[in-house]
């Protein structure tokens, strides 16, 4: 079955869609793309005049929030609890203050130094994550409360969540068939899947070709989530870091694993799961095992361990 | 003081007796409707944890009650259910990479 597919870059980062049949590609295009833009709206942590900025600005008042952000932020609390507070979206401060605070797109290089800090010495600072409890969240009158001084960053668990919503878009929008949305690697399917499922390279880095080498599988239906600290990569005093903060240390983690993949019933869940995996770090393994969860994770030597319902990679069915 | 006949005491004690039973009536219907007011204007503030569970019961009202949205969150209902980490329907097969493939991969 020949499949349909419109890429373009979006949040920073590659959108993909494909779709089963031909014919209802631009519609469900044309769905996705007006879900991004309403999540771009609403929860970008670089735009000044997105919802997220202005709630962010007042915290310390309890402040009326879109259906939209108030999804996303309930998205992320529960990633929070399920994780024990591995994935933390309290880690806003934490993560611009340790340098990652612009779209990753207007920073050129393999390890950037951030612009500001060119030339003149900068220490390493860590700021205390204060922690998801701390977050009042009101769906019934749909309004925000962050005590002073917390910020939120919905990266984590908000693009995985806008793959979902725009796959459910996209599906309503073509009306038959069945679609991919893929956001950055985080990929949610829809409706009916071609034969054999959907075809999934399992790389380190999401713009690496699909005809690369890899571990390819066959995703029937769900999500299909990749976290790895080998992207969105920068320097900062003299430090390597990454993106994906430890709210225990409120520094980028350390762990034994450098990727993980995970295929969950959603793109949000297999997200929570392969991003808490990375920062749970030697527990990963059992902790992923207790959710009885297929995933793959490389280790920093590249030692790969597959788990759960993950397929052999030996034996090449499709 | 003059003392009270028999007819004077039982009318005098059967009017106390409407009094007391007036004054506990009056005093139940006061609290019930203090109550039911003080329920009405102040609908009490959930903790964290407790707003984070309570939404598994309220979110579907609450999209379907914003219709202004140019994106219904109402897909994400499940997805932000306040059940586990769910796993696929059907577990992934091996495959081999061809027409149609999609990356997953840090980003």
């Amino acid at each position: 079955m020949a499949l349909a597919v419109k890429s373009w870059t979006a949040l920073g980062s590659s959108a993909h869609v494909l779709t089963t049949l031909e014919d209802r590609l631009e519609p469900a295009t044309a769905a996705v793309r007006r879900v991004l833009l309403d999540v771009d709206a609403a929860y970008s942590r670089f735009r000044k005049d997105s919802e997220l900025t202005s709630l962010n600005a007042s915290a310390g008042r309890t402040i009326p929030v879109s259906p939209l952000l108030a999804t996303a932020i309930e998205a992320a609390l529960r990633a929070a609890r399920l994780t024990n507070g591995a994935v933390d979206p309290t880690i806003g401060r934490a993560i611009r203050v340790v340098g990652y605070d612009d779209d990753f797109s207007r920073i050129s290089g393999p390890h950037p130094t951030l612009a500001r800090e060119r030339g003149r010495e900068v220490k390493l600072r860590a700021e205390v994550v204060p922690g998801w409890q701390a977050i009042r969240l009101n769906q019934r009158s749909r309004t925000v409360w962050l005590p002073a001084g917390v910020e939120l960053d919905l990266g984590s668990t908000g693009k995985a969540l806008a793959a979902d919503l725009a796959a459910a878009a996209a599906l309503a929008a073509a009306g038959a068939g069945g679609v991919l949305v893929s956001l950055g690697g985080d990929i949610a399917t829809a409706g009916v899947p071609p034969i054999g499922g959907w075809r999934i390279l399992i790389a380190e880095d999401s713009q690496a070709s699909p005809s690369g080498d890899g571990d390819v599988i066959c995703v029937p239906a769900g999500g299909v989530a990749t976290s790895s600290t080998t992207v969105r990569r920068w320097s900062r005093g003299g430090e390597l870091l990454h993106h994906i903060i430890d709210p225990k240390t409120s520094l980028p983690t350390s762990g034994p694993f450098r990727t993980v993949t995970v295929v969950a019933a959603t793109c949000l869940d297999a997200n929570t799961a392969s991003t808490a995996a990375i920062v749970h770090g030697e527990a990963a393994i059992e902790w992923l095992c207790s959710w009885h969860l297929p995933a793959r994770l490389v280790e920093n030597d590249g030692t790969i361990h597959y788990i759960g319902q993950w397929p052999d990679p030996s034996s090449v069915a499709a | 003081m003059d003392s009270l006949t028999p007819t004077q005491r039982d009318r005098g004690l059967q009017r106390l007796r409407r009094l007391t039973f007036g004054a506990t009536a009056g005093g139940l219907i006061a609290l019930v409707g203090v109550g039911y007011a003080a329920a009405a204007s102040y609908a009490g503030k959930a903790s964290s944890t407790g707003a984070t569970a309570a939404t598994t019961t309220t979110t579907t009202g609450t999209t379907t009650a914003t219709p202004a949205a140019t994106t219904s969150p109402s897909a994400a209902s499940s997805t932000t259910s306040s059940g586990g980490l769910q796993s696929a329907t059907q577990a992934p097969t091996t495959g081999s990479s061809g027409s149609g493939t999609v990356t997953s991969g840090g980003s």
